[in-house]
């Protein structure tokens, strides 16, 4: 498992993953001139690269826990209910075989005062069906909510079961490997969104079934290349269409350079600008 | 003033119904009599409130009062939406479960975000309730006895607009909040889902397979 990279101190990397904020500033420092957002003169000759990015999420398998007050809260409303509650057919049931039986081991007892229904039925014939239904709750075992020893791997896609979580993969981008949302470049005539499921299929070995949840994109991510980088291959920037999908079927084994992490985890593998484009659209719920 | 008066008595005997206007009419006529020949009494004129004979005439408050017979028409189906470029045809969002209080507070969820978000929501309506038996085998012998009877609930939230844009994030949030023991399924909305709301009726359609065989 490669370590955190939280490179703020890094020049290179600053000079090749700036962002470029809306108002389009250059990146040499020309502060003079006024930059209309959207109004980049652009040469046809330095297109922008797109590329297709998947955004999915293993959504919660159990609910979530209770905090403290949630947990008062609850436990008071269940009280108040089962106060206000009237009694079912069963515990009717237990309750005059109760009084029958109490009846029957009376010292004046008269088995004709019985009633001609009750006379012939058998008297703990309810109480042998709840004992019967205790013993076979005993006889079921419940998993641990909690389980310390997976939920620290993070190559899992069964941990935290509580939480949702989200898939990254450590890919190539210029000289360094990052951590990033799987990516892939767009093609010509392809949609963007078979794009992204393009980036989840060539991620190797990961064995994921997905269901995406729309046909378009929810995200935009878009950074423009240093000046050395624009002049010398004729690239302005990248822009990252993401789309969300969301794990179906079983949970895939885990899978060489691929995670699955929380939202507070995030800020440990993704850059701080590349996390901050992609927080409005990671609904926190 | 006297002509006026005797017009109106022949135009009375002409017309056998006594109306409110004509029997007004009449008063005002009467009564304007002691006042200057040349003012006429407007036939549309009411007396106010103070007037001693306000009201006077009135007839259909003294009727018993008749509840109109509510005739409940047929449910018809609301025209489906195909899809466009940008937005999803009629949808249909079905939540069903064992519990019924989960899956209606699940649906009636559903319908809120729906309506806080702007999406289109034609009818909200529930199908019938499935009973599941699940039948044990007993330890002795091979007879089934039943063990539980387990109802299922269906609710639907029919959808008539829903945009392209809007919708990632609109199924991010009900699956997101999905409780547990609750299925969701989102598809396509179909005229055989509408008719499913209905119960069959097994002796109308005996009836037509009759009608159809002999002809």
């Amino acid at each position: 498992m490669s370590a955190p990279v939280v490179k703020m101190a890094g020049r290179c990397f600053h000079q090749l993953y700036k962002l470029s904020n809306s108002a389009g500033r250059l990146a040499s420092g020309k502060t003079g001139i006024r930059q209309f957002s959207g109004a980049v003169v652009q040469n046809a000759a330095e297109p922008w690269r797109l590329l297709g990015a998947a955004c999915v999420q293993r959504l919660a398998v159990i609910s979530a826990d209770q905090r403290p007050l949630e947990a008062k809260f609850s436990e008071l409303m269940n009280q108040m209910e089962l106060e206000r509650s009237l009694m079912s057919d069963h515990e009717l049931r237990l309750l005059d075989d109760k009084e029958r039986l109490r009846r029957r081991q009376a010292v004046d007892y008269d088995s004709d005062e019985e009633e001609e229904a009750d006379r012939d039925q058998d008297i703990v014939l309810t109480q042998d069906l709840e004992d019967a239904w205790e013993q076979r709750l005993k006889g079921f075992a419940t998993q641990p909510r909690a389980r310390g020893v997976v939920d620290v791997r993070l190559e899992r896609a069964d941990r935290c079961l509580a939480e949702p979580l989200l898939l990254l993969t450590q890919q190539e981008v210029g000289p360094e490997r990052l951590w990033l949302l799987p990516q892939t470049p767009w093609e010509a005539g392809e949609t963007l969104k078979s794009t992204a499921q393009r980036a989840l299929s060539a991620t190797p070995g990961l064995d994921l079934q997905t269901v995406f949840l729309g046909n378009a994109p929810c995200g935009l991510y878009k950074y423009r290349m240093p000046r050395s980088v624009r002049d010398r291959e004729g690239l302005t920037g990248v822009k990252v269409f993401f789309f969300k999908a969301v794990v179906s079927g079983p949970l895939p084994p885990p899978a060489p350079s691929s995670l699955w992490v929380r939202r507070s985890e995030l800020k440990d593998y993704l850059k701080p600008s590349y996390l901050e484009k992609i927080r409005p659209f990671l609904l926190n719920l | 003033m006297s002509l006026l008066i005797r017009q109106l008595q022949v135009s009375l005997t002409q017309q056998s119904i006594l109306t409110n206007q004509a029997s007004a009419l009449l008063q005002r006529v009467t009564s304007s009599l002691p006042a200057p020949l040349c003012r006429l009494a407007p036939t549309n004129e009411r007396h106010y409130r103070t007037m001693p004979t306000h009201g006077i005439g009135r007839w259909k408050y003294l009727l018993p009062k008749e509840v109109p017979r509510k005739k409940r028409d047929k449910l018809q189906m609301k025209p489906i939406r195909g899809s466009t470029a940008t937005e999803y045809g009629s949808l249909s969002v079905k939540v069903s479960g064992y519990d019924m209080t989960v899956v209606e507070h699940y649906s009636q969820y559903i319908h809120n975000l729906c309506n806080r978000l702007g999406v289109g929501v034609s009818e909200s309506y529930a199908l019938p309730t499935k009973s599941t038996e699940v039948m044990l085998m007993q330890e002795q012998g091979t007879k089934m006895y039943i063990d539980a009877l387990l109802k299922t609930h269906e609710r639907i939230v029919q959808i008539s607009s829903m945009t392209a844009t809007l919708c990632p994030t609109f199924m991010d949030v009900v699956l997101q909040n999905q409780p547990e023991g609750v299925q969701l399924s989102v598809k396509e909305h179909m005229e055989r889902d509408f008719l499913e709301r209905f119960k069959a009726r097994p002796q109308l359609e005996g009836l037509m397979a009759q009608v159809n065989q002999r002809d």
